[in-house]
């Protein structure tokens, strides 16, 4: 479903990402862990061209992305993304954030559009907050919202990019929860987050990158339970 | 006391009363007025213009955009009404004031743009980032998400660039015109008398901008209200 070739990404001087190679199939809850500064936002953020890479290739569906002439906006509908800041749109209610991108981009009509939102909404515990703002919510609940206007486009993939570091402890987990639900019903899934235990209980496959590359990749036994690389012993002896 | 308000009374009949001058002053109000509206309205386009222009990731355009502003500050505005009406629209059949307007719309966009460019790039990277990972355009983030919140934040600063324009037409006597400013300066040059006219045309500015300023305090007042939810 994503094919990642010999990605890099340079900032300036700064080498971010130095070579990923990367293969998610459909149906993979992959969870990208590692230290501040490793790169596995920048990662995330190349998958759906927010980040534009410096070299390599990202095939998505067997499409190649990163070629110059790509439709971004056609690529970036297949590909759900939640931010750390939830960025809700404060100017819009709840039902407004959900329903403006399928409305706009003529995937739905304004009714159908609601009555979708009105479901995801159901979804994530909130259907009774489709009238307030944005500013009205609590943390964990705004970021339920942007999980739920995230899907309202149908995507194929859904990235996340560390939904919970924002957040109060006692809201981490009805995020996860719904994430959880999420993963549950097939979604593929890649999330750069902190959260060791949930990255154990939902994860097909773990991804530790270092320094821009990808340390080690296994299943959550593999990589917690008997990790190979000196610097995940090091890494997971530190946050575990 | 009685001969100080006999002399202002005197002094009140020669300016304004006497050969009807109070109509000058009135038709100049109804100049200054017409020529800032359609300024301010062609300004706030130019400045979009321009801002976007400077937004652009497009180097071509940054630079467009760049001289523009630099040499609309850079240069008088009077310099600016005067080389509009006599070089660039010398040969062209336009109502005066239309062409003064022209003028101060061009001055006023360099002004209006780096307004707006400021109220946009005050807003959080993060609802273009919000927007645009959801497949929209970069056209449809910055009108439907990015702009909606950024008027908030512009619109004190356009407001002040409004009244600053209005002061700014009393220029356009330069060209030929009669507004307030001028109407009072030709009233001078007709009675012999500097206080009256003059006195008489800063109570008329400030009139009109006292009115415009309660106004858009208004205006301003329910935007802040929406956003207090």
């Amino acid at each position: 479903m994503i094919k990642v070739k010999n990605l890099h990404k340079t900032f300036e001087d700064l080498h971010v990402l130095d070579g990923i190679d990367e293969h998610i199939t459909p149906g993979e809850v992959v969870v990208v862990i590692g230290p501040s500064g490793s790169g596995k936002s920048t990662f995330l953020r190349c998958l759906n061209l927010l980040e534009t890479a410096t070299e390599g290739e990202i095939y998505v569906d067997d499409e190649l992305i990163t070629a110059p002439k790509v439709d971004v906006n056609r690529v970036r509908q297949k590909m759900g993304m939640v931010f750390q800041q939830f960025n809700l749109f404060p100017h819009l209610t709840i039902m407004e954030n959900i329903t403006l991108a399928p409305v706009l981009l003529k995937k739905m009509t304004k009714e159908e559009a609601v009555k979708r939102g009105q479901e995801l909404l159901e979804r994530v515990n909130l259907a009774e907050k489709a009238d307030a703002y944005p500013a009205q919510l609590s943390g964990g609940q705004k970021q339920r919202v942007a999980i739920a206007r995230a899907l309202a486009m149908d995507p194929e993939i859904m990235l996340f990019d560390e939904p919970t570091s924002a957040l109060d402890p006692e809201m981490v987990g009805e995020v996860l929860d719904v994430m959880k639900d999420l993963a549950r019903s097939g979604m593929t899934m890649v999330i750069v987050t902190h959260e060791m235990g949930f990255a154990r209980e939902v994860a097909s496959r773990v991804l530790f990158i270092d320094q821009g590359v990808i340390m080690e990749s296994g299943t959550p036994e593999e990589v917690f339970g008997n990790p190979q690389n000196e610097r995940t012993k090091n890494f997971l002896s530190k946050v575990l | 006391m009685a001969e100080w308000a006999a002399n202002f009374s005197d002094l009140f009949y020669k300016c304004f009363i006497r050969e009807d001058r109070y109509k000058l002053l009135l038709s100049g109000i109804g100049v200054t007025i017409k020529v800032s509206l359609l300024a301010v309205i062609i300004g706030i386009m130019i400045g979009m213009l321009i801002a976007m222009c400077n937004l652009s990731r497009k180097k071509i355009l940054r630079f467009v955009g760049g001289v523009y502003t630099d040499v609309i500050r850079g240069t008088p505005s009077v310099t600016q009404l005067m080389i509009i009406y006599f070089v660039i629209f010398a040969s062209v059949q336009l109502d005066k004031w239309i062409i003064a307007a022209i003028a101060f719309g061009i001055n006023s966009g360099a002004y209006v743009s780096e307004i707006i460019r400021a109220g946009i790039l005050s807003i959080d990277k993060g609802q273009t980032e919000a927007g645009r990972s959801l497949g929209l355009s970069a056209f449809q983030t910055m009108s439907r998400i990015v702009i909606p919140q950024a008027v908030k934040n512009i619109f004190p600063a356009l407001c002040n660039e409004f009244i600053v324009l209005i002061k700014e037409t009393a220029i356009v006597g330069y060209v030929g015109l009669m507004d307030i400013q001028k109407a009072g300066d030709f009233i001078k040059s007709a009675t012999f008398i500097a206080f009256m006219p003059l006195i008489g045309t800063a109570v008329i500015y400030y009139v009109l901008i006292k009115i415009l300023t309660l106004l858009l305090g208004r205006i301003e007042a329910r935007l802040r209200k929406a956003d207090a939810r």
